[in-house]
């Protein structure tokens, strides 16, 4: 729900409350007061009969008036009460307050009854009722066109900062250009945003440096450790145990300078180093590619199936490579012996499918760095990280499916 | 023969040396731009091993500078950077041969030789080791002048042990010879030790001797 849709339904609400409240209560005070006006009267006619009875020993001869009824009926009872009623009286269409009280005359007691209708009042009081609801139809169609424009119209500069927010990208290095506005609060907060995202781009580009200038400073000691290793080897006095040691050693440089390489293909992606493209006719790369792998899949006995058709893409060179080399690496090496592999190139789709002894993986965090799925894996995780990284520079998208015990990526342009 | 080394890590410097340093290579040495220019101008080498990045200067103007002055001495640009750009742009510029860091003595051995080979005998290339005869144009061997039938593979791995005699060569250079780093899968030995094990079979079987040794499952000799 917006904001301001929500105020509005509490605002209109509280607003329909108060004024039928208003509306009862203003309809109970006119009425009293009205009444209490139409109590004096009927007193005035009651002094004006008593008065008549005094001076002529006789009952007034009732005269009719059009909203005052007055009539006498005899009584027993030698002093009736003053007695005030409203009464509905049938045929009439208005309610009559009555007054009756007692008075005697020649010895003789009687009833008399002053009615006096409240015509007048029932009309004021309709009257109040129909102002009323009407005002309340208009303050209600008011408030909602003034949300609608005002309210719309002083938010404009959050939308405004939500939108430039929205293209925020950390790795980017411009910065945020807010459009100005004349509210405070949001000027605050534009202000507050800027500060935030300019520090985080900032520290993001310091790590970023930091891993770059790491894998780099990190190149040479490698050269030195693997070239001396190398001579070691040809020692002829090497017993066994010190060759497995020197086994072990290499492997572990081997990872090294693997795990290195990679986090610099990463930044160097990352850098767009890469931004150069050329067209690139994939189903010809991607013979070469089952060309280059072929002894190995023959060794490992996989089976391969390939059905590639036409397709063309405005790709870097280079990363097309690593791409390719890297979804046919991963095919082979999460494969097992007499497994198989399926290759599929469509016009705007690439499939490579695998079999594979190993779980579905992760779909939220198979493409973070250094995921592995098992923990003790000899790869260090950054193949996957690396292929999506080409896909999002690329504008492809990659998509993971696991049907029937195979991994499937489909990467689609 | 002579080989220049021109590399500012004088540990890298030094392996690179011992290692190439057998009855065929002598090594020299220099660490910075300007006593390498020097050298170069006042020397012909047969292969200069040259990195690109110098304390004074790059690499690659020593390279222009060679091809200015006209001379046919082979290069091999060890860089740490490992781009296509910077790849084509050397090879463009004049060098034979491009090589990363880190790499392995065997396959930079491999690289020297080559060069100096495609230097040096001119159109007629041929590798002779005892019995054994490589024509490097048609990619054949001949074992006592009677053809043996290799695979490409088998082909190479005979190559790089020849080019590497009586050295030990790890799995792992040869793994990375055979398949380049691209391919993320070299660290499965399994199909090295097969193909090294029919280029042996072949190898006796053309009436050959028995060149290659296994030490202690690290690595392999060719002996001869």
């Amino acid at each position: 729900m917006k904001l301001f849709t929500k105020y509005t339904r509490v605002n209109l609400l509280a607003t329909i409350i108060i004024f039928l409240l208003s509306v009862v209560a203003f309809y109970f005070v006119i009425r009293f007061i009205v009444i209490d006006q139409v109590d004096s009267d009927l007193r005035i006619e009651e002094r004006e009969i008593e008065t008549y009875v005094k001076e002529h020993n006789a009952l007034p001869e009732p005269i009719p008036v059009k909203d005052q009824k007055i009539s006498y009926s005899p009584s027993g009872d030698h002093s009736h009460k003053k007695r005030f009623t409203t009464i509905a009286i049938k045929g009439e269409r208005d309610s009559f307050r009555i007054l009756q009280f007692g008075i005697t005359v020649n010895e003789k007691n009687y009833v008399a009854t002053v009615a006096k209708s409240l015509e007048g009042t029932d009309d004021l009081a309709n009257s109040i009722l129909l102002i009323s609801l009407a005002t309340i139809l208009l303050i209600m169609g008011a408030s909602l066109i003034i949300n609608r424009v005002l309210l719309k119209r002083l938010w404009q500069p959050f939308y405004n900062s939500l939108d430039v927010l929205r293209n925020f990208r950390v790795d980017k290095k411009q910065s945020l250009d807010f459009p100005s506005t004349q509210i405070d609060e949001f000027t605050f907060m534009n202000q507050t945003i800027q500060k935030t995202t300019n520090q985080a781009q900032q520290e993001y580009s310091l790590l970023k440096e930091f891993t770059e200038n790491a894998s780099h400073e990190m190149q040479t000691p490698l050269a030195i450790i693997r070239s001396k290793l190398d001579l070691l080897i040809q020692d002829e006095n090497l017993s066994e145990g010190q060759s497995k040691t020197m086994q072990s050693a290499y492997s572990a440089i081997e990872k090294l300078s693997r795990l290195n390489q990679s986090l610099l293909l990463l930044a160097k992606i990352e850098n767009n180093q890469f931004a150069e493209t050329t067209n690139i006719n994939l189903k010809q790369k991607l013979e070469e590619k089952l060309d280059a792998f072929h002894e190995l899949w023959q060794n490992q006995n996989i089976s391969v199936s390939s059905s590639l058709g036409d397709a063309n893409v405005s790709l870097n060179n280079e990363l097309t490579d690593i791409l390719l080399n890297n979804l046919l690496s991963n095919a082979t090496r999460h494969n097992f012996s007499n497994g198989s592999i399926k290759i599929v190139l469509k016009e705007k789709t690439l499939e490579i499918s695998n079999s594979s002894k190993e779980k579905e993986l992760n779909s939220k965090q198979m493409f973070l760095r250094f995921f592995s799925q098992d923990k003790k894996s000899r790869y260090n995780g950054l193949g996957l990280s690396i292929i999506k990284q080409i896909c999002d520079v690329s504008g492809f998208t990659i998509r993971y499916l696991f049907t029937g015990n195979e991994h499937r990526f489909v990467l689609s342009w | 023969m002579k080989v220049l080394v021109i590399e500012d890590e004088k540990e890298l410097s030094d392996s690179i040396c011992s290692y190439l340093a057998n009855e065929q290579f002598v090594c020299e040495r220099t660490f910075d731009f300007d006593s390498s220019m020097e050298k170069i101008l006042l020397y012909d080498y047969a292969c200069i091993v040259l990195d690109v990045n110098l304390p004074g200067g790059s690499g690659l103007d020593i390279l222009k500078e060679l091809k200015n002055q006209n001379k046919t001495d082979g290069v091999l640009i060890i860089s740490a950077r490992n781009s296509l750009d910077d790849k084509v742009f050397a090879l463009k510029t004049g060098a034979d041969d491009y090589l990363t860091k880190p790499f392995h003595l065997a396959e930079l051995a491999a690289r020297v030789n080559a060069i100096i080979r495609r230097k040096s005998f001119e159109g007629k290339n041929e590798i002779s080791c005892n019995e054994l005869k490589l024509d490097l144009a048609e990619k054949n061997v001949k074992v006592h002048d009677g053809p043996v039938d290799l695979t490409k593979k088998e082909y190479e791995l005979l190559l790089y042990f020849i080019s590497n005699k009586n050295r030990v060569i790890s799995k792992n250079a040869i793994a990375e010879h055979l398949w380049g780093d691209s391919m993320d899968v070299a660290d499965n030995y399994d199909f090295i030790y097969t193909h090294i094990k029919n280029l042996r079979k072949k190898l006796i079987q053309a009436g050959a001797a028995d060149y290659i040794k296994s030490i202690y499952g690290m690595g392999y000799k060719f002996n001869v």
